[in-house]
Formats: C-alpha cells, structure tokens, sequence
C-alpha cells in the first residue's frame, strides 16, 4: 500500500527543506493537476509538502519596468489583475481562454508551467507510455493521436503541452525565477520546457529540489497589437487543438517586433524565433503572414490522426497575426 | 480505473475550518479531497460527485467565497478557512412550505431557480448555485456573458442551460412566491416542480446520498481488451494478502449470469465468464472495507489476458468475421423491415432524386450523476436502492439473476441525476444483490466517471444509405433506407433501435412508396443501447438532408418543400397508419415560416459581403411515435384520500428531471376537480407504487398521464357518487371534509368518518391505460404507435470557413406536443434535448478507452448553447390525457439536420458524418473547394 505525508510549508526555506533529497516528494500548489494525476495513479509521490501559503502570492513591478508574477498567485487573479490587462491582454486572454473559473481561482502560475500532457495514453496505466513508463513505449503513435503533436515530437513521445498560459508566456519571452539547495536562478522561458527527445519523462528543466518562485515579465508587453486565438472543439472549457499568441509592433504598415508562439502542437509551447525574423521590416499584410506560417509548419510532420493540425494551425497563425495586426487597443 | 487518493495510507490529521459559518474540525487524511470530506465525513451530500477530474463542476463550492472544484482541493488545504456548500447558501431568511410537509429556507436565487424550472434532474443545481452565489456577490446585475462565463465549469446534461441563466439574471427579482394553481386549472399552468425544493437545498437524495455507514464498498475490475480471453489466478491468496476483503465474487457467484431487456435476448453476463466482449466489461467484484477497495488497484488483481482481434463495425458489416454469440452466426442481431408499395418503380419515373450516406459515432449519454447504489438482504428478500429508470423493470431482471420470485425483490429508485434511456439497463444492481445477498451485509457501489463511460450503454452508430425522390409537382414519391447499427457486445436495447428506426425513416412526410430496412451488429464495442431517440435521431440526419436536397433540386424552398410534404391527418404513414388527429407538422412548419424567410435573406445578405465567416440557416423536421414499438406498455397509477384530506399519488413513474412528478399531480388534480397543493407524492418503490412502465420512449406524459388521469376521474366518480352530487359538481377540500356544491346546493363528507385502508387511505382509485397499437406484418404494416409528436426545428450558424468552426447562433424550435400540460417543463425539454442534438452534430464522439472522460469527451457547455425560441403547437391528441403526447425524445431529434443543413445553407457542401468537427469541417470544404484557402 502506497503511504503519504502531507505537510504545509509556511516559508520557502521550509517547502526547500521539504522537497531536497526526497526523490518522490511533490510540492502541491492548486492541486488541480497533480491530484488528478495521483487519482489515476500516474504518479506517485510518497510525500506532498503543499506551498500555498508561500509568501510568493504577489504581482509587482520590476526594476526593468516588467512585472513579477508569484508562482502561487491563481490563474484567476493573474488574468484579472488590472496591470496584466492593460499591459499584457494577450496573456490575460490566453488564460481566461483555459479551464473554468473554478479551476482559475485554484491553479496557481507556477503550477501551470508544470501541469502534464493530456495524453490519453498517459493517463491510462494499462497502456505503454514512455513518459509514464520510461522505455515501455509510446501508445500514441500508431494508436489514436488526434491530439497530439506536429512539431518537435521524437520517435519515444508525441505529447503535446496543454497550458494556453504558457504559449503567451512563451510569446512574451517571460522569464522563469527558480529557487533550490543551489540558490537562485533564473531561467528563459525558451528554456524551460523541453522537446521528449529520448527522454520524455522529464517535462521541464527545473530540477527535481527546486521550485518556482516567480514569473517575470519584461517591460514589453505589445499592448497595442497582440491576440491569443484558441481553435478547439467546443466554445469553452476545453483544451485547445491549435493555439496562437500572436504579438506585433507596426510602424507605418511595417512590422518592426513580431512574437510566434504556438500551443497543442508540440511538448512545449512552441515559439519560431525565425520565423518572427522574417516578418520584422516586411508589411504588416495576409502575405507577410502566410510566409511565416509557412516558416514556423516547414518541419511539421502529422502521425494520422492529427495530420489535420498541420493545415489548421497554419490558418490559425494567419488569422492571429491578422488579427494582431488590427486589434488597436486589447 | 483503479484505487483513488482519498484513503489510501495516508496519516489521518487534525483540520479545522469554517463550514457554512461553523467550526469543524475533522480527522481524516489532509490529502482527502474536500468533496470526499463533506460527503463521507461530514454528511452534506449537497456537493455533488460527477468526475472527481474538475471537468463537470458539480462539485462546487465556495472557499473564502471563491467558487472551486472540492473534488480537486486537499482538505489539507482548507485549515483556517471558510467552505460554503449549498447546505450553507440559505440559513436565514423565510421558512416556505414546501409540498409534503416539506420546510425549507431558499435564497433569492434559489427561489429564482424555482421560479424559472432551472433545476431539471437537479445533480448539477448545487454546482451551478455556488458558482452563480460567487458571481452575484461580486456583481449583482451580470449580463448574460458574464453569467455563462462564470457558470462556465459546471456541465448540465438535462436543461440546455437558458434557464439557468434566466434564473441567475432573475434572481435579483423579489419573489419566494410561486405559482399555486386554483382547482381545475392545473393542466397548462406554468407551475414550478412539486419536487423541485429539495433539489434546490441539496437535501435530494441521488444515487450515491444515502449510503448506510456500515456498508461494505464494491468495486469492479473491468477488462482492459475489446475481446479477451482471460483466466484467474489465485483469487485465495489475494484474500490473505488483502485481510479488508469479504469477498471476490466471480461469475460462478452469479446464480443466473444473463440478463436483457428482451426475454429471447438475455445475454448478458453480470461478471464475463472466461471470455470478454468489450472494453469495460467487468471480471471481478471486489467487495471490503472502504480503505482495502480504495487501495487495490487493477495491477494487484491476478488476472491473465489473452487478447483477440476486436470484431469491428466494418467486419461486422463486411461479414464473415469472428462470432460474439453462438447463437447468431452473422453477428446480426435483428433485422427491421418495413416496405410499402414499389419504391424501385418510382425512381425511374421521378423528376428529382438524391442520395445521402451518413455515418454518425457512438454516443454516451453523460449524465451528470454517475451509476450508483446500495443494497441489503432482509430475511430473504433484496433490497436495491439506485438510481434508475425502470424500477419495475430492474425488479424482475434481478429475481431471474438471483434467481429468486419477484416477490422477493424490492427496488427503491433514488433521485436520478439524468438518464436519457443510460439508465434503463442494469448497472449496479446484479453485482451488488449477489454481493448483499451472500455477505448478509449492505453492500454500496458508485462508478467512477471513466467506469460510467466504460461499462454503460451508448447510442448506436450508425451507416446510412439513404435515396428520395419526388415528382415534378414537389411531391415525394419514394423513399429508400438501408441502415447498419453497431449495437456493441451485447443486445441492450438494439432490437428497439431496429425496428424503431424503419418505421421513421421517411421523417415526418407522407411517402406513397417505402422501403426501409436495419441491422443491428454485434462487435466488440461497448453495448449500444437506448439513448433518446432509439435511433432515430440518427436516420433524421439522412431523411431531412435528402429534403433540402430534393428541394434545391426542384427549385423549392427547403421550408416550403417540407410544408407540401408534411404528413397530414388522413394520410397513411409507411407503415399503412392512417392518423386522424394530432398529426400537427404542418402547422409546426407554419411557424417557423416568418422567422425563416428573415435569417434565410439576413444570413444570405451577410454573405454577399464575404468574408472567413458565413452565415446559414436550415430547418429540421422530426416525428416520434410515442411508447413502444408494437408492443403492449401499460401504466397505472393510484390516488388516495387520506382522512385528514391530503391526496396521495402513488406514482411508479420514476422522474429522471424531465418533470413527470409534477405532470402527473397536475394531470390528477384537474381530472379530480381539487388543487395541487392537497397533494403528497409516493413515488416509485415497487412496494408502494403500481407499476408505471418505463421512463423512456416519451411515455411517461402520454401513458402514464393517462392512468393518472383515469385514477383521479375514478376517486371523483366515487366521491360524487357518496355525495349524491352532478357531473359538475364543484369539489373543495377542508379541515378533513371534501366539500361539494352543484346545482343541488353544498354536502359534505367528514373523511375521518370513513375506514382506512392497510395504506391509510380512506377512499382511493386505480387508472390503468395501454396505448392501442397492433402488431406489424412481415413488411412493417400495422399501428406501431397509438400517436406521435412532431416538430420543426430551424438553426442559425455562423462557419469560419478558415478555422472549420462552427457556432450555432440561434434556434427556433416549434414542437406539437398536443398540449403543453407544464409549458416550463416542456421548454424545458426542447432547450436540454436541443442542446443534446448540438453535441450530436457538433462535438461528440465516444472511442472506447481514449474519451472516458468528460475533457476529452465534450459535451455541450454554457457558451455551446444558443438562444432558443420555443413554439408550441398544440394540436390535441383526442387519446392523450387532457390531448397530451410527449416530448422527451422528439426535443432532440430534429436538432442535428437542423445544423448540418444551416452547414450545408453557409458553405454548399453537405457533412453527414457527426460530430462536424473543425478538422471534418475543413477537410470537406477543401475536397469541394469551398472557402476562403488563406
Ligand atoms: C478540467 C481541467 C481543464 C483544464 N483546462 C485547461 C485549459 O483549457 N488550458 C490550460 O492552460 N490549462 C487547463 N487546465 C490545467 C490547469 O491550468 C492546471 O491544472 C493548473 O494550472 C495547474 O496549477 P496548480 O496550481 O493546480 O498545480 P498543481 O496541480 O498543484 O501542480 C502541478 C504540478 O506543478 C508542480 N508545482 C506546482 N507549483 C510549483 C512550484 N511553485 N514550483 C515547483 N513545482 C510546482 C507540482 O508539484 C505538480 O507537479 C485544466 C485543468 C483541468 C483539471
Ligand atoms: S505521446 Fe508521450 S505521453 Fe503519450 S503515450 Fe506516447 S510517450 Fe506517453
Ligand atoms: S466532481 Fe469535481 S469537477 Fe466533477
Ligand atoms: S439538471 Fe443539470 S444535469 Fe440534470
């Protein structure tokens, strides 16, 4: 029989003093993630050190001009708060775009960087699955994989990451601040999330002892011209098929920044820093647009089921930018 | 489908927190989920259970005033703070008297809920009222957006959500006073549900609310393989490694391991024999202690496997493969026919003729509240207490498994939570009166959700071969159906399904030459079953888009088309039926005809201008015969008359949420001449009630509205007889006495004067009513229904042509219901049955072992479902109780066609394969290359 232990940290020496050296301790924020995956016995920490009354429950200003997320302020106050809105409303969308409200007031932002693929076969103990199972094989690829990956995927893991959070994250080139038994880092945000290559079991490069602490955001944050478009099956409260954030700046019909990211078509939140190279000096129009869809999908491979994701997200990428473009004030 | 996290070895600990404004402390593991917590240790069973995933939001409820899942929060996590549940929303404010003697405190937006007939089968009401309490908290006056945005996370499956939201928007009106009608004047009242409180307060006991303390828990291991054969290892030895368990049954525990809906079709094993048909058929049951049926998960269980190719629907189809019941060699188990005059003929001749293929997916019906109950053995009696849809049914299908007279046999249905005909089959029945039975014990089970997906009955999916064609005058002439229906592993209700389904083929049309022909096929998927419609819904998609397409090609309005077409009193249906009333599709089609012509020109208009986004607009039409097919299904019902005047309705139809507590004492009361409110309802326990059939076919209204009538006709007869009064006597209730006043003056009878019966009724009356229909001939002819409901349906949706999206904007639904006994409940029917028709064509879509559960199966949410209009026809049916049919099932029928036709009006290119899913959506505009291609 599996035992746990459960303890409140009230400091983040305390939650660190939990979590190091303990290889099956799990820090539990909203829960809303973890405990799921623990009702389906998919993992199996034998001891829970819950941090949500870590003092890191706020949103500041930083030095830069930018804004410092706390790791355990909820989805729901994020998106809601008033500096976000107004200087980040592509990252308030992307979250209001995800879950429901109930589950808004509980997730937490840190808990939702590290919240696990909506693999079906990940979920399922009786089938094969590498990121489960290391090396007992992957049950989407050749089984039903409508929801799964087109870019980045490896021969071991086709899994996709399911947050809208983090694709607009990933367009606003935030940055990750971690803290653990070798102090303080801070990690960009392209680097935090990984591609399963051969080792899918291992989602993020946070290791196992640290914790996040914050989310930074620079000081831009493309108020002016900036969407999230989620494609997905019904109205609302459902995972994305494909989704874009999408973030400009435009000078006299020119694109002078450009932000790409994409979610639910590959392990990370999957930003193409080249392709939005390649749309910076060219007019801000349908043509433009298309040249970097067609950039950001060049390598896009589909595993049957989801072969319809390549097509989709490419016509998803140009209604975004399109809409980006247009959209004056969020 | 394993062990879960609520008991499993973790520390018990001390929390303390504020429950509904009081202190609690409690000793349980901190890692207990909250929902767990209040329900099992704290008893409110208010906060209700759907998915323990956080995607139905039944459980919600309020932390420091924030809506939240309890499902998904440690108790751990709620130290110090403050939980409202829906056993908190109204301690102070008015007591009101509820019927029965019911008191009860109902907040504003209780009440509104009240008002408005929000709550349906009420599992999801807690839910929505917390969510809804956290909203109007922080804004007291939302808009409509704002009140589906924060509802968002809490799925109904029964109201199509527009009076939820009327509801919340409404409850800044004032009003705890509801609507009490005055004698006679009952049937047509736009009254609020008679047992509608308690759902209200979360006093409603469903399924999993009454469970006795020392019960021993169940649980099934389930077959992971489609088809298998499997051996059991050393069940002894799991024994002694696991001291908590009482018992494994296996199948040689089950005195009689077979049961069916059809006496010839008892098929079924209640735990599989060596050999497994469908993934989630269970094995095993597991019956112990709480923690020891928690902790055991399938891994620890020795079973070994020996997987066989699955019998697909295309091999079953293709012919040839594999056998799942000896018996039936092809794996077909029924065919239906029904064939009038000589269809082939009039193809040559016609001016127009189109074909259509359709294919449609399995189906699960999602009701909010998953499979569950408790049983006990008396002496040598069981006891079953579940939720479910056929009491009557379930007692005799349990005495033949245990072997035992139905005598011995009581069923007690619960409040059930939605069933949408997913709980007219067995479920936790057989296994839990074995295991009672041999352990002497009360014995509980609930599903989980993915076991609710897994094990229960689906709709059938469907391949349709269908052609029509009409004259040059726009008549129809012929009409040609081949279906093939996947019925899964086992019968269930499949041989309702095909022979349902020929007899409706056509649609609602008169069709001189017919020929229409089903099969239901065996194959290793789940068992398809009965599920709104019987099918039905299914081949409308194929009848109404050969309509709009016979009507494009004569040149006619798809609207107009129907309107010549539609069946009219006088003219034979397909099975030679001559309807001579009722028959009101006609002038459902009139209705719609102005709201119509204006979306047709305004979506084409908007069109002209371009664009990704297109509007379209398509009508659906249905008709549904009401009861069983050619088959006897009588109800009766009693009244009573207690001696201190209360009336007692002893009513064995079991309500599912669609309202017949209420039909049924609006029905009585006006044919007995006294009001609602004198009276109390005993409902469903096969011990106390008559039998009232079936919930399912759209019966309950017609059937057992009739015996309802019947009984209350038959106590005023006799309490007119013992006054010596008229006809028209006027009847009133006082203080004991029933007074009457006719032409002849006032008298009065004392009822405490008068014997009681073993019930404690003075006086009381039997109505039985069986709907007169005849047996069909080997072509299908014959009077299949007594009557049928009929409806039109239009949508309005807008298409992204370069995301394959589509949003249903508007529906207008005009439905012949005969008369709306309770208009409230009737639109209510037609918002949840049409919201049910959307995900049909829209989102879901059940694979076995990948959608078990409700992210990755969708169902319609807030944001999913229109606004819908409500016209109702009422064309008397001279058989109905005060000219009644039903509306259960035709409510969904014509939503689906209605859809893919406004597809069809946006784009010109025609889907019938459901769900139209953004990929399917885009995948057939760019095979007819339609759309803007960016
Ligand atoms: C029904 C449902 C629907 C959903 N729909 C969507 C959707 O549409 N879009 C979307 O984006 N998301 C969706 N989600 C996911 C949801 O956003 C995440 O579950 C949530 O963000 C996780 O946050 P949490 O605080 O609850 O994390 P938890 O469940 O508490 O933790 C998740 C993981 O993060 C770790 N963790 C948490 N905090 C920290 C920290 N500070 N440092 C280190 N590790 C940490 C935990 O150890 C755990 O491994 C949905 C979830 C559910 C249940
Ligand atoms: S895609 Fe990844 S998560 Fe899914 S089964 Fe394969 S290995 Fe497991
Ligand atoms: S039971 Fe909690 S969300 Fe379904
Ligand atoms: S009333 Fe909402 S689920 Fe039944």
């Amino acid at each position: 029989m599996r035992a746990f232990s459960y303890s409140r940290a009230e400091s983040v020496a305390d939650a660190l003093k939990g979590v190091v050296g303990h290889g099956e301790t799990k820090v539990v924020a909203g829960g809303t993630n973890l405990l799921d995956l623990m009702k389906a016995d998919v993992m199996r920490p034998t001891r829970l050190v819950d941090i949500t009354r870590l003092p890191l429950n706020r949103i500041e200003e930083t030095a830069e001009g930018g804004l410092r997320l706390g790791a355990l302020v909820t989805n729901a106050d994020t998106a809601h708060d008033e500096r976000v809105r107004s200087r980040y409303p592509m990252l308030s969308r992307a979250i209001l775009a995800g879950a429901s409200a109930q589950l808004r007031n509980m997730a937490t932002n840190g808990g939702n960087l590290l919240q696990r693929t909506r693999c079906y076969y990940f979920y399922d103990t009786g089938t094969p699955c590498n990121k489960r199972e290391p090396g007992s094989g992957c049950g989407a690829i050749g089984g039903v994989n409508r929801i799964h990956a087109i870019l980045g995927a490896s021969e071991h893991c086709i899994a996709t990451h399911p947050s809208d959070m983090c694709v607009a994250l990933a367009a606003l080139a935030a940055e990750i601040r971690v803290t653990g038994p070798r102090g303080e880092r801070t990690i960009p945000f392209e680097a935090f999330h990984r591609l399963p290559g051969d080792a899918p079991q291992i989602d993020t490069n946070l290791a196992p002892d640290e914790i996040v602490t914050a989310i930074d955001l620079p000081a831009r944050g493309f108020a002016a011209h900036s969407t999230y478009l989620k494609v997905r099956d019904r109205q609302s409260y459902a995972f994305a098929l494909v989704s874009v954030a999408a973030a400009l700046e435009i000078e006299d019909g020119k694109v002078t920044a450009a932000r790409l990211a994409l979610g639910g078509v590959a392990h990370k939140p999957w930003r193409d820093q080249a392709a939005e190279e390649a749309l910076v000096g060219r007019p801000a129009d349908a043509g433009s647009f298309a040249v970097a869809a067609e950039a950001v999908l060049r390598d896009a491979r589909g595993f049957g089921h989801n072969d319809f994701k390549i097509d989709l997200a490419r016509r998803a990428i140009l209604r975004a930018l399109q809409d980006a473009a247009a959209s004056e004030t969020p | 489908m394993t062990g879960t996290i609520d008991r499993v070895g973790a520390a018990a600990a001390e929390t303390s927190f504020l429950l509904n404004g009081r202190p609690v402390t409690i000793r349980v593991p901190p890692i207990r989920r909250l929902s767990e917590a209040l329900r099992e240790d704290l008893g409110l069973t208010g906060t209700k259970v759907g998915c323990n995933a956080g995607d139905c939001g039944a459980c919600t409820v309020r932390i420091d005033g924030r809506q939240v899942c309890a499902c998904l929060t440690p108790v751990g996590q709620v130290a110090g703070r403050h939980v409202q549940t829906v056993e908190g929303l109204a301690v102070e404010g008015p007591a009101i008297g509820g019927r029965g003697g019911h008191e009860a405190r109902l907040t504003r937006l209780q009440a509104s809920f009240h008002r408005h007939g929000a709550a349906q089968c009420g599992v999801c009401t807690p839910g929505m009222l917390m969510a809804a309490t956290d909203l109007l908290e922080r804004n007291p006056a939302p808009t409509r957006g704002e009140v589906e945005d924060a509802l968002g996370g809490v799925l109904c499956r029964c109201t199509g959500y527009r009076k939820i939201v009327d509801a919340v928007m409404g409850a800044a009106e004032d009003g705890i006073a509801f609507l009490v009608p005055q004698a006679g004047a009952a049937v047509g009242a736009r009254v609020a549900k008679t047992d509608g409180i308690a759902k209200l307060t979360g006093e409603e006991r469903y399924g999993a609310d009454a469970m006795p303390a020392d019960a021993l828990w169940l649980r099934a291991v389930r077959s992971p393989h489609a088809r298998a054969r499997f051996r059991l290892g050393d069940l002894a030895a799991l024994r002694r490694a696991w001291p908590g368990l009482a018992a494994v049954l296996t199948a040689a525990d089950v005195p009689v391991n077979r049961y069916g809906i059809y006496p010839t079709g008892k098929d079924q094993p209640a735990l599989a024999d060596g050999e497994v048909r469908y993934r989630g058929e269970a094995v095993l049951a597991l019956v112990g202690d709480a923690d020891t049926i928690e902790s055991l998960t399938d891994a620890d269980i020795p079973i070994e496997w020996e997987p066989l190719a699955p019998v697909t629907f295309e091999a079953a189809r293709a012919g040839g493969a594999p056998v799942l019941h000896a018996d039936l060699p092809d794996n077909v188990l029924v065919r239906g026919r029904v064939v009038k005059g000589a269809v082939d003929d009039t193809f040559a001749a016609a001016a127009a003729a189109s074909v259509v293929e359709v294919e449609t997916a399995f189906v699960e019906h999602a009701y909010i509240e998953p499979e569950a109950g408790w049983a006990r053995r008396v002496g040598d009696r069981i006891e079953i207490v579940a939720c479910t849809q056929t009491p009557y049914m379930d007692r005799d299908e349990i005495a033949h498994v245990m072997g035992l007279s139905r005598e011995q046999v009581r069923i007690v249905p619960t409040a059930v939570g939605g069933g949408f005909g997913g709980k007219l089959d067995l479920s936790v029945q057989p296994l839990l009166a074995v295991a009672a039975w041999r352990l002497g014990r009360p014995v509980r089970w609930t599903y989980s959700r993915p076991e609710s997906m897994a094990a229960s009955t689906k709709r059938h999916p469907a391949r349709i071969m269908a052609r029509a064609c009409a004259g040059s005058d726009g008549r129809l002439l012929g009409y040609d159906f081949a279906g093939d229906f996947n019925t899964g592993a086992y019968a269930s209700w499949g041989p309702t399904v095909a022979n349902r389904v020929p007899v409706h083929a056509t649609g609602p049309y008169h069709v001189p030459h017919v020929r229409a022909l089903t099969r239901a096929l065996h194959t290793n998927d789940p068992p398809a079953g009965a599920f709104r419609g019987f099918g039905v819904p299914q081949a409308a998609i194929a009848h109404e888009a050969l309509m709009d397409d016979l009507a494009a090609k004569l040149g006619m309005d798809p609207l107009e088309f129907r309107h010549l077409n539609a069946l009219r009193a006088g003219e034979p249906t397909a099975t030679g039926q001559v309807l001579e009333a009722s028959c009101g599709l006609a002038a459902c089609i009139a209705a719609l005809r102005e709201p119509w012509r204006a979306a047709r020109a305004a979506a084409e208009a908007a069109n002209r201008a371009g664009g990704a986004v297109r509007r379209g607009v398509g009508i659906g039409c249905m008709w549904y015969g009401i009861g069983n097919t050619s088959l006897s299904n009588p109800s009766s019902m009693r009244v009573g008359l207690r001696p201190d005047g209360r009336i007692v309705l002893y009513n064995g139809a079991v309500d599912i949420g669609q309202g017949s507590n209420t039909i049924m004492v609006q029905i009585c009361a006006d044919a007995l001449g006294l009001p609602m409110d004198a009276f109390d309802l005993v409902t469903g326990d096969t011990d106390l009630t008559e039998d009232a059939g079936k919930t399912s076919a759209s019966r309950q209204t017609f059937v057992s509205g009739n015996a309802a009538e019947r009984a209350g006709r038959g106590l005023r007869a006799e309490l007119l007889r013992r006054l010596n009064v008229g006809e028209d006597a006027a009847l009133r209730l006082e203080a004991g006495c029933v007074h009457a006043r006719d032409a002849g003056g006032e008298r009065t009878l004392r009822l405490a004067d008068l014997e009681p019966d073993a019930r404690g009724d003075v006086l009381s009356a039997v109505g039985t009513f069986d709907p007169p229909t005849t047996a069909l001939d080997e072509d299908g002819q014959g009077v299949p229904y007594a009557t049928y409901g009929f409806a039109a349906q239009m949508a309005e949706i807008a298409v992204d042509l370069e995301l394959g999206t589509v949003k249903v904007t508007r529906i207008v639904a005009a439905h012949d219901v005969g008369r709306a006994v309770n208009p409230i409940q009737v639109e209510g029917q037609i918002q949840g049955g049409i919201a049910q028709g959307l995900g049909l064509a829209l989102m879901e879509e059940y694979v076995p072992g990948r959608t078990e559960n409700l992210h990755d199966y969708l169902i319609p949410t807030f944001g999913d479902v229109p606004e819908i209009e409500c016209i109702l026809v009422e064309d008397r049916e001279p058989l109905g109780p005060f000219g009644a049919k039903g509306i259960g099932e035709p409510a969904l029928v014509p939503t689906a066609p209605a859809i893919l036709n406004a597809l069809h009006h946006a784009t010109g290119v025609r889907i019938t394969r459901a769900p139209a899913t953004p990929d399917r959506v885009l995948a057939a505009l760019r095979a007819a290359g339609v759309g803007v291609t960016p």
